[in-house]
């Protein structure tokens, strides 16, 4: 019974932990972190001295603050490194006012910039962070300091959580959903409706006509993306422009994007989903040292 | 005495209510800043405006669009509750269709001995503006002299001038204490000093308000490091948005709202003749985007108000659907901006999102915030 449970969760992405085996924590400095509470994820980050060390992502609890600990438990694993060695720490997203060990609270549109700004490097001037439950179309400067930003309105189209509804409704793993929607011979034309429960209620509609899985996905990836080039446009996209939060994997989203916006997004080893910790943990960093001043 | 306001402001029933059965006097509900309240004062009539209470209804489905803003149905659907039952008349002068609206689906449904449709002009920046208001002021005070069965004399108008003039010069001093780098009070309450303005006696709220003048010299807030914020839109009284607002590092110091400087800031020029003066006054005064036109007087005002209050940021407040404002939104936004104050744009409903509000307002907070942070 929890087996066949289990196969039907197609939403469930893969999650992850990471260490970098190039950094000795006990070699460096400043030990810093940033905890990032997503509505749908939790990341983890440690850096040392600035340098990313090591990182969980993580589905987000019915518990904030328990999430926060989970992730960072096991971003921690097997690293040696103990919560007592973290000099300062930013919780972030979502739930950032629920990060039990933070130093201070910052929102993951500054965060998402500063990471955002790591990642992809200062050349960056517009981040579009694809959340679980929002969108954040984001300028920013040299220094990955927040110069606009825009967010979508009250609905979840267009975000994380709309994929999932339809990677359940489709039975296709999310983690296949980007490159299934790639595989039509001509785009459809997209769902007309990009409200997450009205597109469901049209994909039904569309499955019965007999349109194929891949159809059905490529309708509902180039509605979602137009949507979020309406919101890209009107804050105006400078380049280097980059994308971050877990869509950002999603090559359906990503290419479709790029295509309308005729603007090619900046790539990186790192993942993007971990950006809003990562810019958590590096203003973790600033903070212990102007306290220490 | 400050506190008075607050009291004020969410007992205004109440108050109404207490007036009536002290004075004997009659008390006429207003869904407009554009309605002459020196006219009203002169009539021994006490104006109380209509406001809503930012609870979700469906009252008023069926007798407003829901394409119509939100503060219209809700201002309709305090009537239908029957919250406003004391009162004794009702009147418009003309703004715009959705308030419109709100008055005469009020007026159909909710009969009371006086109701009022004054056609307050939208073209003010017209040379026959003034002219055309007097005239209908005169038709107005006939209306209401048969309803009171008194004679409104140029004496009552006056004091009804001085009435309106008083409350307004003194607000208008304790905004001057805003100026200040430890600003006195919050936006809070000076929103509520404002609004209850509107529902209370203005003798009897004047006189606290020079009393508020008073406490406010010593007063500290210790928040001289927040950010300078000034709030722009239609019509405010949204209480758990300004909390929330100056729960963080930000302190409201303006206001560009029909809940603030829109209602009362200007004051009646005595010019001779009192009921050209009174047109003139609402004629001249800061307007309200429906009548802002074909030139954005209001731009200028806005801007003087940012650099004489040393604004850093403006959060503009969109009323949902409320297509007049709406459309003074660009150049609004770009005029700050050249200004140097950068914008946050929200659009309001009856009740707010308050958490979703919260993250773009902090974010807008750091950006605003030097570069401790890097």
């Amino acid at each position: 019974m929890a087996e066949e449970q289990k196969k039907t969760e197609y939403w469930r992405w893969t999650e992850s932990r990471w260490t970098n085996p190039d950094i000795d924590w006990k070699q460096g400095g400043i030990v810093s972190a940033g905890v990032d509470v997503g509505s749908v994820s939790t990341q983890a980050v440690i850096m040392v001295d600035g340098q990313l060390y090591c990182s969980s992502s993580m589905r987000t609890g019915s518990d904030s603050p328990e999430s926060a600990n989970s992730a960072m438990k096991w971003a921690l694993e097997g690293t040696g490194l103990t919560t007592d060695k973290i000099q300062a720490t930013v919780g972030t997203g979502y739930g950032r006012v629920n990060v039990p060990f933070a130093t201070k609270a910052i929102t993951e549109i500054a965060c998402h910039a500063r990471g955002g700004n790591f990642i992809y490097g200062p050349q960056v001037r517009t981040i579009l962070d694809m959340g679980g439950q929002d969108c954040k179309a984001i300028r920013c400067d040299e220094k990955g300091k927040v110069t606009a930003f825009l967010m979508n309105d009250k609905c979840a189209a267009g975000t994380g959580r709309g994929m999932e509804v339809f990677a359940d409704l489709l039975g296709v793993h999310i983690n296949d959903v980007g490159k299934m929607s790639l595989q039509v011979d001509t785009e459809p034309p997209p769902v007309s409706s990009t409200c997450v429960v009205f597109a469901k209620s049209e994909a039904s509609g569309l499955l019965r006509q007999g349109w194929p899985k891949e159809k059905v996905l490529a309708a509902y990836c180039s509605a979602m993306a137009h949507r979020v080039v309406t919101l890209l446009e009107r804050i105006g996209v400078e380049k280097e422009f980059a994308i971050t939060g877990g869509i950002a994997k999603n090559i359906g989203i990503v290419n479709r994007l790029s295509k309308e916006l005729n603007v090619t997004p900046l790539k990186s080893d790192l993942d993007p989903q971990i950006a809003g910790a990562i810019g958590g943990a590096l203003f973790a960093k600033v903070l212990f040292e102007k306290k220490g001043k | 005495m400050i506190e008075m306001y607050k009291e004020w402001y969410d007992a205004r029933h109440e108050y109404a209510k207490e007036w009536k059965k002290k004075t004997g006097g009659k008390v006429l509900g207003y869904f407009c800043t554009y309605v002459p309240e020196e006219i009203l004062y002169a009539a021994g009539v006490l104006p109380v405006r209509i406001l809503g209470s930012h609870e979700t209804q469906n009252l008023t489905e069926p007798h407003i669009f829901a394409m119509f803003c939100p503060f219209c149905r809700d201002c309709l659907a305090q009537g239908l509750e029957g919250r406003y039952s004391y009162l004794d008349g009702i009147m418009i002068a003309q703004s715009c269709l959705h308030v419109r609206q709100a008055y005469t689906s009020w007026d159909l449904h909710i009969p009371t001995e006086f109701s009022y449709y004054l056609p307050m002009p939208h073209h003010v920046q017209s040379p026959h503006a003034t002219a055309f208001l007097r005239g209908e002021y005169e038709l107005f005070i006939k209306k209401v002299e048969r309803w009171t069965g008194r004679k409104i004399t140029d004496k009552d108008l006056q004091r009804g001038i001085d009435i309106m003039n008083r409350s307004r010069n003194l607000m208008k001093a304790v905004y001057e204490t805003r100026k200040k780098e430890d600003v006195p009070m919050t936006g809070l309450e000076a929103m509520q000093m404002v609004v209850s303005s509107q529902m209370t006696e203005k003798a009897e709220h004047a006189r606290i308000t020079e009393g508020v003048l008073n406490e406010l010299e010593g007063r500290s807030r210790g928040k001289e490091k927040a950010t300078r914020v000034m709030l722009l839109g239609s019509e405010n009284d949204d209480v758990k948005f300004i909390e929330m607002v100056e729960s963080l590092d930000a302190v409201i110091v303006h206001d560009d709202h029909c809940t603030g400087t829109r209602y009362f800031w200007d004051t009646v020029e005595a010019n001779g003749d009192p009921l050209t003066s009174i047109a003139q006054r609402y004629i001249d005064r800061l307007p309200c985007p429906t009548k802002d036109w074909p030139e954005r007087r209001r731009v200028e005002r806005i801007l003087q108000f940012v650099k004489e209050w040393n604004v850093a940021g403006a959060i503009i407040i969109q009323q949902k659907f409320c297509d007049p404002h709406e459309i003074d939104i660009p150049a609004i936004r770009t005029a700050l901006e050249d200004a140097g104050v950068k914008v946050l744009f929200l659009e309001f409903d009856v009740t707010v999102p308050v958490g979703q509000f919260k993250i773009r307002v902090e974010a807008f907070l750091e950006m605003l915030s030097g570069d401790d942070l890097f």
